[in-house]
């Protein structure tokens, strides 16, 4: 099984489209979400696999306020907890898309340099938007 | 881990045991680790305590029956994993915890300082379940081994200390106890009683019926000695067919009770035998401690007196319970009234 690619060619709307991953919606990255990686690492388990989608679908968010709010108050400290939090998520679930971006959050927070932290969430935020819209395809859940 | 010095049920040499090594307990503050971690180990049969954080974890480690693995994630929020080893570690009782180490991708620092916080291994995220499983299964191992040595141990301690026929206390641990509880009394006021209790004509049914009856004969007596006397109290075989009885915290009051006590418990019903039921009695001899003078009836005075009783109680017939004399000789305390 290969990773499923998005392209710019296929950007379409998903809604009422949940059957069909390939025409879910685009972002910047080339392997947004590497999901046959996540389900090899789960043993192939797909119901396991949607229902860690249904999971990382309810607290990325709560993730994403979280460093937010740290970027707002520039606190380094929990913008790089947050930040890890949200990759080792991303990591499991092979979301390579936004997991650099997250990444590269961490290691700001870790080197208490936020001058770029914006720019970067600002683009995490457009890549883990896109990566919602596949997973609640795969897992049926809307949010 | 100490055989608990307590009366006990002959031939069980059982410890209050830990829970089996399959269960697992789980310190995870992010919820898809949480789940995935659950889910499979529940899967592949293992008992699941999985927890949000760090501190929850130690609460519960801290129970009695805690799961003996714990897979802790490095960075939680309180107390993180490796404090959390470590407090695992600095605890010298209980029971051994394997303890698996969750950290991030290639963070070989945070490795090693985990090994060196007393994790036994680590995981690395994003982790395959293959792994996990193959892990969690070599400390499963391990811990059955372990196990395998503590009970090894508790029965090599219990044969030490125990008769091999009757199950009771031996001679040489009844004796320590004796001592043991005499130390204790001086402190504590409340006085030890000892009983010395004889078969009446066991040579006659090892003679009539053979060996391996009287075998039975003995290993009956003991328990029906053990059934007349308090889970405080101790049995030992002393002799061929002599036992002695520790009692703790026993007033000289209540100790011809107690005599009486086994004396009609032992004999009321014939014991069965592969010969048939065999009547048996005993006769006893019993003495109290005078706490006033300790070095007049320490553990080996008050062995003597009661053995000097059971010596009248055989001349007088047997089948009776005989008390040694007060000793008022000596003590000037023996007068005082206690408090």
């Amino acid at each position: 099984m290969k990773p499923l690619r998005f392209d710019a060619a296929a950007n379409q709307p998903p809604i009422g489209s949940g059957a069909d991953s390939a025409s879910a919606p685009i972002s910047s990255g080339t392997n947004l979400w590497g999901k046959a990686e996540a389900l090899r690492r789960l043993g192939g388990d797909e119901d396991l696999l949607r229902e860690l989608c249904r999971i990382f679908l309810e607290e990325s968010p709560k993730l994403q306020e979280k460093l937010r709010e740290a970027i707002a108050h520039a606190d380094p400290q929990a913008v790089m907890r947050a930040a890890h939090s949200l990759k080792g998520e991303l990591g499991y679930l092979g979301a390579d898309g936004p997991l650099q971006a997250a990444r590269e959050l961490e290691d700001m927070g870790h080197g208490n340099d936020l001058s770029r932290a914006q720019e970067t969430f600002t683009f995490l935020e457009k890549e883990l938007a896109s990566l919602h819209l596949v997973m609640q395809d795969f897992a049926g859940a809307r949010a | 881990m100490n055989v608990a010095p307590s009366a006990e049920v002959p031939g069980s040499a059982s410890i209050a045991g830990p829970s089996p090594p399959d269960s697992v307990l789980i310190a995870e503050d992010d919820p898809v680790f949480r789940r995935v971690l659950r889910g499979c180990l529940q899967k592949w049969n293992y008992k699941v305590v999985a927890l949000e954080n760090g501190l929850d974890a130690w609460t519960a480690l801290q129970q009695e029956n805690a799961p003996q693995m714990a897979i802790l994630d490095w960075m939680m929020p309180g107390l993180d994993g490796v404090e959390l080893c470590r407090r695992i570690r600095s605890q010298a009782h209980g029971s051994y915890k394997y303890v698996l180490l969750l950290t991030a991708k290639g963070a070989k620092e945070d490795i090693v300082a985990g090994l060196e916080a007393g994790a036994d291994d680590y995981l690395t995220k994003p982790f395959d379940l293959n792994e996990l499983r193959a892990r969690v299964r070599s400390g499963k191992r391990i811990l059955e081994l372990q196990a395998a040595l503590v009970k090894a141990h508790a029965d090599l301690q219990f044969e030490a200390a125990h008769d091999h026929l009757t199950g009771v206390w031996n001679r040489g641990a009844i004796t320590d106890l004796l001592q043991r509880e005499i130390l204790r009394s001086v402190r504590s006021g409340e006085p030890v009683g000892v009983i010395m209790a004889d078969l009446d004509h066991f040579k006659r049914i090892n003679d009539s019926y053979g060996h391996p009856v009287g075998d039975a004969v003995l290993r009956e007596v003991a328990k029906r000695l053990l059934g007349s006397v308090r889970n405080y109290d101790y049995v030992g075989r002393y002799g061929g067919e002599e036992f002695l009885i520790v009692l703790t915290a026993c007033a000289p009051s209540s100790l011809n009770m107690t005599a009486e006590r086994m004396r009609v418990h032992v004999g009321e019903k014939p014991v069965d035998t592969a010969a048939g039921p065999i009547s048996v009695t005993i006769s006893i001899g019993s003495a109290a401690q005078c706490l006033g003078n300790p070095d007049q009836r320490g553990g080996e005075g008050l062995v003597r007196a009661a053995d000097s009783a059971l010596y009248a109680a055989k001349a007088k017939g047997r089948n009776r319970a005989e008390r040694a004399p007060e000793d008022v000789a000596a003590s000037p305390a023996h007068a005082a009234v206690a408090p």
